[in-house]
């Protein structure tokens, strides 16, 4: 199954190293493939490096892809942590 | 989508511009990497001109405006500056005339005057854009230099990909990206990879957090881009799966349209990845020089085989 979505970043500081971790540990026990796109880059979600290389701020859209079995639990969970701000709030 | 602003806000320096009219049209589109020197198309010829090019005037064709007629010289630019033409850029020891100031203003074509001359402006500015226009992907997975080849590491996340660049570090080889590396097709032959200026050099090793290369190992242990002439794909064992056990086919994996050698390394305790990385590395090395150890062997094998028929045949007749 594949879900694509788009979603805003809310915190204020953007995607940095603590939201970036807190997607990829939210990740790790999905099977689901993950893909980011922000301005025209397309990263893997899994990787620490590929996020915080989007250097996305406060208010950007990212579109989020996912692909595999656990696809909708992974989208719901990845939507949870964006709309939570990452525990910033 | 490049566009004019871009070009100015990127290389103001380096090639000495300053924006003499045109403002608002800095958003202007660069649709073609190609400079075009107006030259014939200023005498009023424009049969097959191409409005989307940048046009660079240099001495020449500013003395030759200056010996247009006011109204002729008008027509002539007003002819050749259209609302697709990203910018004009005179070059030095001309001064844009009143008229070319006028028509730029009016149609919104940026126009430029730069500190280099004519031939250098045009070289440079093709040089830069055929950069920018090059294509490119950005790839997961981690690009090292072992034994002058360049080797990018994929596989699946977790795999081991950063701890076999950090060994292969450790071992002398240099880091150019890990994780994320943004691969460019040259002169459509050959690629180069290179990371993200904002990770550059840093590595992310579970357990221990994100680090600097470069300031832990030194400037030696790294650079900032690198051919790539070999791809290493690192997967769990899988016993299901028939690995490559004699070498003499090889196999190939296409990037950007470029066909890069491939090999598939499995990865399982006690094989020791940085050492299999760095004999990969050398065998391709081995075989670019011309010399390839399974095809040699092979052949040695087959003439002995040969050898053993001829000698067999002979006993069975005697």
């Amino acid at each position: 199954m594949k879900l694509v979505q788009k979603v805003k970043v809310k915190n204020a500081l953007g995607l940095h190293t603590r939201p970036a971790a807190v997607i990829v540990k939210l990740l790790q026990p999905r099977k689901s493939s993950v893909l980011f796109n922000y301005k025209n880059e397309t990263i893997n979600a899994r990787s620490i490096m590929s996020i915080l290389m989007l250097a996305a701020q406060k208010n950007s859209m990212i579109e989020i892809t996912v692909e595999g079995e656990d696809a909708e639990l992974t989208m719901q969970h990845l939507l949870q942590a964006f709309e939570m701000e990452f525990g910033e709030k | 989508m490049y566009l004019i602003q871009y070009l100015y806000e990127q290389h103001r320096k380096d090639l000495g511009l300053v924006l003499v009219a045109g403002t608002s049209g800095l958003s202007r589109r660069i649709n073609k990497p190609e400079v075009h020197r107006p030259g014939l198309s200023l005498t009023g010829y424009l049969k097959g001109y191409v409005g989307t090019r940048i046009l660079v005037m240099g001495k020449q064709e500013i003395e030759f405006l200056r010996g247009l007629d006011s109204k002729v010289r008008k027509e002539r630019l007003g002819a050749i500056l259209t609302s697709s033409t990203p910018a004009v850029i005179v070059a030095k020891g001309g001064l844009p005339s009143k008229e070319l100031i006028e028509i730029c203003e009016k149609k919104g074509v940026p126009l430029f005057q730069a500190s280099s001359n004519a031939t250098n402006l045009l070289s440079r500015l093709t040089f830069l854009l055929l950069e920018e226009f090059c294509p490119s992907v950005t790839l997961h997975g981690s690009l090292v230099e072992v034994f002058g080849v360049g080797v990018l590491i994929q596989g699946e996340s977790s795999v081991g990909k950063s701890e076999t660049a950090l060994g292969l570090i450790e071992r002398g080889h240099r880091l150019i990206s890990d994780d994320v590396v943004r691969i460019k097709k040259k002169e459509g032959a050959y690629l180069i990879g290179s990371g993200p200026e904002l990770t550059r050099h840093l590595m992310e090793i579970r357990g221990i957090g994100i680090i600097n290369v470069a300031h832990l190992y030194g400037a030696v242990c790294v650079r900032p881009d690198k051919e790539i002439d070999l791809v290493v794909k690192l997967e769990e064992w899988d016993d299901q799966h028939f690995y490559d056990r004699v070498g003499l086919d090889e196999k190939f994996i296409d990037v950007l349209g470029v066909s890069i050698p491939y090999h598939l390394l499995p990865v399982k305790p006690g094989r020791d990845v940085v050492l299999l990385l760095e004999t990969t590395a050398l065998n391709h090395r081995l075989k670019n020089m011309g010399y390839h150890s399974a095809k040699e062997f092979n052949a040695k094998l087959l003439e002995a085989i040969a050898q053993r028929q001829k000698t067999g045949s002979v006993r069975e007749t005697r």
